[in-house]
């Protein structure tokens, strides 16, 4: 009986905590590529175009510009949303946080470019308003959103031009990481760890055994090595086999024809590479 | 003898990995927390700067507003008055009144924007629609750093209370992080619309 009461006690308990998130739109977890186009407001060639276009301004320039439409905004604030995709998707290198979304809800009519922190001084707040207001509104107004978007996008890019080149060729190997390609890293770093620990382990007792047998046939009662000692060595070539491995990861992960391609359709999208984003950029309809 | 000795060594080098883990990561977060609060400042006084060039431009327009556009100065000069250092933070009192401040100066100028839309002609003009854009810009970052901050600032205070942290908060004199406080009607960004 106490322990129904109890029960229902946590039931009751756990209802009150479920408040329904106060209309927060859900967005996917990563993009589909440059282009996330939900509701097939663009043409499929105008998709196919801005994902070429865009790949190559990656390619050159580093900077990441991501398009999203989606159907509606389902009651949420614009900017609210667009900041929350932004810092889901992270468009823009690390460190560099150039990346642009251009956002597009259908339903509410409603467009938002959220500008990263690191093209803040490329793309004013103003320039911006006046690429949405002069330039992609009367586009949409008129249905035309394959224009409204190509054009838009391309005065950002004209905008943006060269800034921030990527980074020089010396040593590639340096780049950042992308969070899938470091999480994969620690993982395989995790299981090396393991592995090199399992066999150092077994010929430390291999050894260890054989030593003893060794001691006890010849009657010598001085141990080899002390515990202490043992376990300098031990951490000492732990550590250099680690680091041994984690030089071979690097170069398998760089030697592979530079990486780009093979994951997805084209050019290789990887998705946004953390960059960060702090408000910048404005909003208009249409 | 030498026993005991290795023991005492344990249990230090223990002690240390323990305890040195969590300070180390207790200044990690409390940094977090001022480079956000660096951030809170950065966009605020963003839109002290804009102010000067929105009043010369309405002036322009707008002559017979002068109780409005005064309001918005007087406010302005108010929130560069205000003594800023990093130490407000930990004095949920100074914030809020840093807070109460700027948004003196956020409903002078909503009322300021309000007043503008009976000027076409200053609402047609290219200098102040660019310092609308940017001024809804600066409200919008302002919204962003602010959320950042207190995100920062509760994963901090959370970090500090929670056992075994709250020892060495207490040990290390790690305080508690105000935070600002939710909207509150005239707290609200001035709202501009296009149409």
């Amino acid at each position: 009986m106490i322990r129904r009461l109890c029960l229902f006690c946590t039931g009751l308990f756990l209802f009150c905590c479920w408040v329904p998130s106060a209309q927060a739109i859900e967005f996917p977890e990563r993009p589909d590529g440059y282009v996330t186009d939900k509701v097939d407001l663009l043409s499929p060639e105008t998709v196919i175009r801005l994902n070429r276009l865009l790949a190559g301004f990656e390619r050159h320039t580093s900077n990441q510009i991501f398009i999203a439409i989606f159907p509606s905004l389902e009651g949420d604030n614009l900017e609210e949303a667009s900041i929350r995709l932004a810092e889901k998707w992270k468009p823009g290198q690390k460190g560099k946080d150039n990346g642009v979304i251009f956002l597009i809800f259908q339903k509410e009519k409603k467009m938002r470019i959220e500008v990263g922190y690191g093209l803040e001084a490329v793309l004013p707040d103003a320039f911006v308003g006046n690429v949405i207001q002069q330039i992609v509104t009367g586009h949409f107004r008129e249905g035309r959103y394959d224009e409204g978007v190509l054009l838009g996008v391309g005065s950002l890019m004209k905008s943006i031009g060269d800034e921030h080149q990527p980074g020089s060729g010396i040593l590639p190997a340096m780049r950042e990481l992308t969070p899938a390609e470091r999480e994969a890293m620690e993982k395989r770093n995790q299981t090396i760890f393991g592995f090199v620990l399992l066999i150092l382990l077994i010929f430390f007792i291999v050894d260890y055994i054989r030593y003893a047998r060794y001691r006890h046939e010849h009657r010598i009662y001085k141990k080899r090595y002390g515990f202490w000692e043992w376990w300098f060595r031990f951490a000492i070539l732990l550590f250099v086999l680690s680091m041994l491995f984690r030089i071979m990861f690097y170069m398998a992960l760089f030697s592979r024809g530079g990486y780009y391609g093979g994951r997805s359709g084209f050019g290789g999208f990887s998705g946004g590479r953390g960059g960060g984003f702090g408000g910048g950029g404005a909003s208009g309809g249409w | 003898m030498k026993k005991i000795f290795l023991i005492i060594l344990g249990v230090l080098v223990l002690l240390m990995f323990l305890f040195g883990g969590r300070y180390n990561r207790l200044v990690m977060s409390e940094e977090a927390v001022t480079s956000a609060w660096a951030q809170v400042e950065n966009v605020y006084q963003r839109r002290a700067d804009l102010i000067p060039n929105l009043v010369e431009t309405v002036k322009g327009y707008a002559k017979h507003e002068r109780e409005t556009l005064e309001s918005v100065v007087e406010a302005r000069s108010k929130v560069s008055k205000m003594e800023i250092s990093s130490d407000l933070i930990n004095n949920p009192n100074a914030l809020a009144q840093f807070q109460s401040v700027q948004g003196e100066l956020s409903s002078a100028l909503s009322r300021l924007m309000v007043v503008v839309e009976r000027y076409p002609d200053l609402k047609a003009s290219q200098n102040f629609l660019a310092l609308q854009t940017q001024l809804e810009g600066t409200e919008n970052r302002i919204t962003v750093e602010r959320k950042r901050y207190n995100d920062a600032a509760r994963e901090f205070n959370t970090l500090t209370r929670t056992f075994p942290n709250n020892i060495v908060a207490g040990m290390m004199g790690f305080g508690r992080k105000a935070y600002f406080k939710a909207e509150q009607g005239a707290e609200k960004a001035p709202s501009v619309s296009f149409s």
